[in-house]
This record gives structure tokens, sequence and C-alpha cells, in this order.
């Protein structure tokens, strides 16, 4: 009956709990953690089972939590990768330092975005929305020094998303007198117009910054790369995901319905559209495997917030399929690269290459990484990438599709790029003694990309609790099968056909090449190819990995020149500039203060006829 | 369970028709490529000659077990595509597996083999390959563009993502689709040039350049597979042009006749015209073709 009161204390707890462990007990910390998030997954599993509220007050605000089948969705997701994740860092983190510090920071992230897609109000949806805030930020500080730049980029975004989604819940309030979601639903109507529209707009802002929306992303690269791989995974997979989350709220339970509300569509719809574009151009050059993903998962937002934006039926069903696939996919090669780095301890991706038969469990999660974020049949991200070409081809949005298919196939170069690098390409020297990764690590990321495999052919195992969850957000429907998909204009594809055909052509040419001739073969090495006639010598540079895409860059010439990131940073530095000058008002000298005091007092006395109507 | 027995052996036998043909049209290119250049060429069954010796050869050494996958990966690509896509109209026999996907399918399986490849000729380690796939995956982005505005275009004026469908819209000839929406289908011949991958659009092979880029280090039966794919993709890519704007073919002689002349303008294209550097390649995809692309789309719009 009290299970989310539960769930959230065993989480909180069990992040207290590690802390102390690890200041105690070593051996327990890891323990602690493991068992407490797979009782936390079970009480998420069954929690739709509990029908009635928790309702309690603190002070003067109702706190209400509940379950919906639109926050199922998000939970089930948070649950299952923060799961992987932990068992993933059992082996990552082992003998690093401040671990106590890591894992409480790591489940109290954990706790607070249970917390946000389970709350019923506004209160302590703000509160874990703060608390996650802070875990996030004291994990992007957790490695090094470097970071703590990194961390403040990140943590002045936040303050402008908490701020926008504060002032909202200030305006809401104001206008309606109470902070329950379901009041707030049904009655947002009644609001003004002007008020109506600036919720929207801040609390917009407030879950885009989130979800590294275009132009509120700068902080996401860095702070993906600086922040430790397991919690990378739960960073770019679940955590941005409560922005889609928020996004979805505010889009269909606020402004659907409004005057402005096509207005809303159009704007959002392109800015994703956009998101999409220009950070797949940005990860196509980047040299850091992790700040490469880190653009690619911009992107991948991106596309999730034009589904939403677009709000048919198709479009919102493939949007929280690819919020689902995303939380996957880019988990999995987070944590793919998170095991180079465990052995390499590089995530640049020009001093690492050829790692295939070093690490083939790595390159076969990574590998079906690509594959889905590609989104190629027969694996999960195709049937995503299917449904919302064919819900914006459908809802007149031509342009937008073009866009958004410039994007995504730009997006393999970036995926190919990031494959070639680390695992193709030459073996080198310096790689010679990398072992695969331990297989507390390993487990996790094949078993994530086993799953895409399965999504992909049975993409009804996610559209059944999307549907439940599209009837909470205004009664969408459409219709899907196990195998089967639909468009709007009464075309299919059979994924069952589409596997079968794709699978057995597969297996009959595999085993055809395989048998056909026979004999043992003898493995050369990456220096034993074709070159024209020279025998390249055995430390010679073969590499190919700087400037992987001179051409295409030559090609775009100067559509990535100007860089929102320098803006920020420009004006920054002008707002330093003139706090030099505020420092001669603020001297943080007593005595100039006190004459602020005596002059504002002075004023008063002068002017007070005019302020105040009566003379002191 | 009852097995569609007409199912299967169209399943069986289209694949083996397009390799023919395929290979057959690779024969007739040379001889013509041949003629303009004042030579004369090999006899047009040379192709089937080199892919049986190919197919004969035996392979000592391993480049790794991506490498090996390599031509797979292409087979597959290939031989799936072209099971989506009806050869010819109204057709029980070679109908395939056109019913259980559309064009938004065909345009991600038909780069399914290109990735596939790409991974393969990368475990090779060869810096060559590397430059070649670059080039490739670059040149991808160029000519997709005005392909997929020329398919959006031609998707929305006829209201149809499936190519069954567009193939009933043109059931006389002057409901072929080139008539109805001809700048649509200048984008898409535009693009088709680059995915053909004849000069000026050749960067991806370059010979002398990049030593062939990507296929440098498979030799014998890795070869001859890729060259098999290679067939039945370029088959597969007439069928589908023809099938978009051709109106489809109700008989093989009609088929033949309409692909070879697809056929013939990337390849007179190419014979007459020196190689793009990469990024005028990409560039060229992205000003006329695109533009063209964009005027098809808002020629529809506008008709409401």
């Amino acid at each position: 009956m009290i299970s989310i009161p539960v769930l959230l204390l065993l989480i909180f707890a069990a992040g207290l709990l590690a802390f102390i462990a690890h200041h105690t007990i070593p051996v327990l910390r890891d323990a602690i953690v493991i068992i407490a998030i797979t009782i936390a997954g079970y009480i998420v599993w069954q929690l739709p089972g509990q029908t009635s509220n928790v309702n309690f007050s603190i002070g003067m605000f109702a706190i209400n939590w509940g379950v919906t089948e639109y926050s199922q969705l998000f939970g089930l997701l948070i649950a299952v990768l923060s799961f992987f994740a932990l068992i993933y860092s059992s082996a990552f983190m082992a003998n690093k330092e401040r671990l106590g510090y890591f894992y409480m920071n790591f489940m109290f992230s954990i706790g607070a975005m249970f917390g946000i897609v389970y709350s019923q109000d506004l209160i302590s949806l703000f509160f874990f929305w703060e608390i996650m805030t802070w875990s996030s930020f004291m994990l992007t500080i957790y490695c090094c020094e470097e970071a703590q730049s990194v961390g403040l980029k990140y943590f002045i975004f936040s303050a402008i998303g908490a701020y926008s989604i504060l002032t909202a819940i200030v305006i809401i309030y104001s206008g309606l007198g109470s902070l329950q979601l379901a009041n707030i639903f049904a009655n947002f109507g009644t609001m003004s117009i002007a008020a109506k529209l600036a919720v929207v707009i801040l609390l917009i802002t407030g879950f885009g910054v989130k979800s590294a929306m275009m132009p509120l992303h700068v902080w996401a690269p860095d702070a993906y790369k600086m922040s430790p791989a397991p919690y990378t995974a739960i960073f770019s997979g679940a955590l941005s995901k409560m922005g889609i989350f928020g996004i979805g709220l505010v889009l269909f339970k606020l402004a659907a319905g409004q005057g402005f509300y096509p207005y809303v569509q159009e704007i959002l719809a392109w800015i994703g559209a956009l998101t999409a574009l220009f950070s797949t151009f940005y990860a196509i050059f980047q040299t850091d495997a992790k700040k490469l993903l880190a653009y690619s998962s911009i992107g991948q937002l991106g596309y999730i917030i034009t589904g939403l934006a677009i709000g048919t039926p198709l479009s919102i069903t493939a949007a929280l399929f690819l919020t689902i696939m995303h939380g996957i996919f880019k988990s999995m090669l987070f944590l793919s690269v998170g095991a180079v780095y465990y052995r390499t301890g590089t995530t640049n991706m020009n001093e690492v290459s050829g790692l295939i038969r070093k690490m083939p469990y790595t390159f076969f999660t990574a590998l079906f990484g690509i594959i889905t974020v590609a989104g190629i049949p027969p694996l999960g991200g195709f049937a995503g990438k299917w449904m919302l070409y064919e819900s914006l081809i459908q809802s007149n949005h031509y342009f937008l599709v073009i866009v958004i298919f410039f994007a995504s196939t730009a997006a393999f170069l970036y995926l190919y790029r990031f494959i070639f690098s680390m695992f193709l390409g030459q073996e080198e020297k310096e790689t010679e003694n990398v072992k695969e990764a331990p297989l507390r690590m390993i487990v996790p990321m094949l078993i994530l990309a086993v799953s895409t495999l399965v999504f992909g052919v049975f993409p009804g195992l996610l559209l059944k609790p999307i549907s439940g969850a599209m009837g909470y957000l205004g009664n969408f429907q459409h219709a899907w099968e196990t195998s089967v998909l639909f468009n709007n204009w009464g075309s299919e594809i059979d994924l069952n056909t589409i596997v079968t055909s794709i699978g057995g052509v597969f297996i009959i040419a595999w085993i055809l090449i395989t048998v056909k001739g026979y004999r043992k073969n003898r493995y050369v090495t990456t220096k034993d190819i074709h070159t024209s006639g020279e025998v390249p010598t055995g430390n010679e540079n073969l590499t190919y990995a700087i400037d992987f895409y001179k051409p295409f860059e030559r090609a775009l010439g100067s559509v990535l020149k100007p860089s929102v990131d320098k803006l920020y940073n420009y004006t920054g530095k002008l707002l330093e500039d003139s706090f030099e000058h505020l420092r001669y008002v603020y001297t943080g000298n007593g005595q100039t203060y006190a004459m602020y005091v005596m002059g504002f007092l002075l004023i008063l006395f002068l002017f007070s006829e005019l302020i105040f109507g009566v003379a002191l | 369970m009852d097995i569609n027995w007409l199912k299967v052996l169209g399943i069986i036998i289209t694949p083996i028709i397009a390799f023919i043909v395929g290979v057959a049209y690779g024969g007739i290119v040379r001889n013509i490529t041949a003629r303009v250049q004042n030579r004369f060429g090999p006899p047009v069954v040379q192709n089937f000659w080199d892919i049986i010796k190919l197919y004969s050869k035996k392979t000592t050494v391993s480049h790794g077990w991506m490498h090996h996958l390599a031509p797979v990966f292409a087979i597959t690509a290939s031989v799936t595509t072209l099971y989506f896509i009806p050869v010819l109209r109204d057709s029980k026999l070679f109908a395939n597996l056109s019913f259980s996907g559309d064009l938004i399918f065909l345009l991600y399986i038909m780069v399914f083999g290109s990735l596939g490849m790409a991974l393969g000729v990368g475990q090779s380690g060869n810096p060559n390959a590397a430059i070649g796939v670059s080039r490739g995956l670059s040149m991808m982005v160029g000519y997709e563009i005005p392909f997929v505005l020329a398919l959006v275009a031609i998707m929305i004026q006829f209201h149809t993502t499936s190519l069954n469908d567009l193939l009933a819209v043109q059931d006389k000839f002057t409901n072929w689709i080139i008539f109805q929406s001809p700048i649509a289908f200048i984008a898409a011949i535009l693009a088709f040039l680059g995915m053909m991958g004849y000069a000026p659009f050749d960067v991806v092979i370059a010979p002398a350049e990049i030593a062939s880029g990507p296929p440098s280090e498979f030799g014998g039966k890795y070869l001859g597979l890729m060259q098999t794919s290679r067939s039945i993709f370029t088959f597969a890519k007439l069928v589908l042009f023809t099938d978009i704007f051709l109106g489809g073919a109700g008989d093989f002689g009609t088929l033949i006749v309409k692909t070879f002349l697809l056929y013939m303008i990337p390849v007179l294209t190419g014979i007459v015209n020196p190689r793009f550097r990469t990024e005028q390649a990409i560039r060229f995809f992205w000003k006329w073709p695109t533009v063209f692309g964009v005027i098809a789309i808002l020629a529809v719009v506008m008709k409401g």
C-alpha cells in the first residue's frame, strides 16, 4: 500500500548506508546498492497494482505521490538502467577513491528520478528535481580538478532551468491556488492567456535544460565527458529523459487545446530538428569518444522532442519508443566506451585503435549500439525512426522530415568514426596487452545489446506500455501489433518478415563464405596489407584517424563557425568585465557599506514626501 | 502451416535473375566504355568468367571475423532490397516481400550493406580503405538529401509510402510519375548518379588515388561475393527507379529496355567526365539537385 515511500526511502537510505559502509566495512558497499536497486526494481514492477495515491503534508504543502501509466514507463526505464549501471560500476569503480561519495550521489540521483516521475504535486517534483541536479553536479565534478569549470557550467544552466520551473510554479500557484498536478491539469485553461503562455515557455525551458535542447545544450558534452562512465550511462540514458518526461506533460496536459498550442508545437518541433542537425555535425568532428556520444545524445533527444511536439498519435508513439530505445542504446555505448577507458585509460579516438580482437564483447556491444542509433533494421532503432518519418510526412511536415533525415544520415558518419577509430583500424603496439573488460562489465552490456534486437523484432513489447502512457497523456490511440507497424495511409511494415529475410540471407551467405573452399586460415597482422608494392615496417604509422572527415568539413564550409558555446563564453566574459566595475561599488569594506546605508537613509529623509506621501 | 510455394519460388529465382542481368549489364558497360575510348572491350560474358574464377580461388589468410563478414553484410542488403521491390507489375511470382515493407524501409536497408562493408574493411587496417569509407559515407550524406526530397514529394503527392500503391497509380503511359512530377524525377536522377558511383562521383573507388579503396583487401571468394552483391544491387536500384518513375514493367522485355536505358544515364555521364574531389561531389548534390527537390515538394504543396 505504501510502495512509493518505501521505494524512495530504500534508495536514499541505501545511498547513505553505502557512504557509511565505505568508511567502515567497504565490502558491503557494492552489495548494499545492488541489493537496494534490485528490490527497488521489484517494487517499481508491481507499482501499477497500487491504485491509491500517497498523501501527507509537510508544513503547508500537501504532498501527493502516485503512479500513472506515463510515469510507470519512465520508472521502469530508470530501474532497469540503474540496475545494469550499478553492476557495471561495481567492477569499473573498484579501487577508485571516494567511493562513498560516488555511490551516495549515484543513489540520490536514482531516488530523485523516481521521485520526479511519481510526484503528483509540483512541490515534490521541484524538490526531487533539485536533488537530481545536485547529485548529478556532484558526480560531474567527481573525477578531477579540471571538472570544476565544467561543473560550474552545468550548474549555471541547471540553475537557469530550476528558476524557470520555480517561476512557473509561482505563476501557477498564484493563478490556481493549487499545486496538485490533477487540479492544475483540469483547471489550467482558466488562467489568463499571458500566464498560460509564460508557464508553458518557462516549463519547457526548465525541462529543456536537462534534455539538452539547443541552445541550452552547451553544458552536456563536457559534463558527460567528465562524469564516470557508469554514471554517464544514467546521465544520458535516464536523467536526460526527465526533461522529456516534463516536456511531455507540459505539451499534452497543459498546452494542448490552448490557442497558442499549434505555434508552440511548430517552434518546438523545429528546435528539436535543428538540435538534431547541428549536434550531429558537431559530433562528426569530435576527437573524444565520450564527447562524440554526448553530441549524439543531444541529437537523439532532438528527434524525441520533435516527435513529441508534432503531437499526432503516431509521432508520440515514435517519440516514446525512441525515448526507451535511446535509454538503452546510449547506455550501451557509454558503457562500452567506459570499458575501453577501463583498459586503456583514454577515450581519445586518435589514441586507441584496433581493439576488436582484444575486446570482442565490447566491440559487439558498440556494434549493436551504432546499428541501433543508425536506425538500421532489424535492431530497435529502426521501428522508432520509421514511425517518426511516417508521422512527419503524414502530418504535412515535409521540410522537417528532410532536416531529420539529413541529421540521421549524417549520423552514420560519426557512428562509423566512433567504432572504426576505437575498435577497427591498425593494431598498435601501445594496446598490445589490452584484455577484455571484466565479466561484471561485459554482462550488463551484452544483455542491453541483445534487448535492442528483441525490441527491434517485437516492438509491440514496448508499444504496450507506451500506448498506456499515451492514454494518460490525452487519449491518443495508434494501432499496432507485436511485430507489425502501421502508418496513417494504410501501409505497414512487417518486422517478422524483414528479420526473417535479413537473417535468412545473412546466415546462408555466412555459411557459404565460411564453408566454400574452407581451409585453416592464418591471421595476418594489420601491417600485412596491400600498399601498392611498398612493404610497411613494423613501426610505420598507418592509422587513419586524425581529420577523418576532412572532405565533409570542407563541404560544410562555414556552417559550423558560429557556436552557441562561444556566444555564452563571450556573454560570460562581458558580464565578468562589468562585475569588475561593480567591484568599485561593492568594495567589501564595511565603512563604504555604512556610507551607502547613510546615503540611503538621507535620500529617504529628503524625498520622503515624494516616496511615502508623508514627511518624516 | 501452409507454405506459399509461389513465394518460395520467387524468392529463389529473383536473385538469380538479378545476378544474371546485373552481370550482363556489367559486361555490356565494359564494351560501351571501350568503344567510347576507341578500343575493343572484352567479351560480354567476361564478367561471368571473372566471378566464377574468383569463387574457385582459395583464401589462406584472414583479416579477422568482421572482415570475413563484410561481403555477407553486402549481399544481405542487396538481396533483401531486391525482395522488397516488386520486380514486375501485378506479378504474384515476383512480388516477393514487397507488401511487408515500404519506401522508408528501403531507404534504410539500402545503407545496411554499405555500413556493414565499411565495418569489415575497417578491420583490415588498410588506410586507403578507411579513406574510401570516409569518402563514401560523406558522399552518401550528399546524394541522400535530393533523393529523399524527391521521394517525399512523390509520397505526399500520391498519399502513399508503398511501392505497390505507386505502381497502381501509374496505370497507363501518361500517368507515369516521370510525367506527373518531372521535377522530382530530375532531383532523383541526379541523386542516382551519385548512388551508382560512376564518374564524376567515383570518389569512393578512385583507383588512381587510393588503390580502389574499400575493396582493396578482398580477394578470391570475398571479392566474388562482393561482385555478386554489386550486380544484384545495381539491378535492384534500377528496378526501384523503374517502379517509382517509369511505371514499372509488365514483362521482362520491357523491364530490360527500361532498366537498360536508365542505366545508361550514369554510365554515359561517367565515361565522359573526370572525377570530382569529395567535397565538390557533396556540394554538387547540395546545390541544384536539392533545389529541384525543394521545388518538387513546393509544387505538390501549392497544388494542394
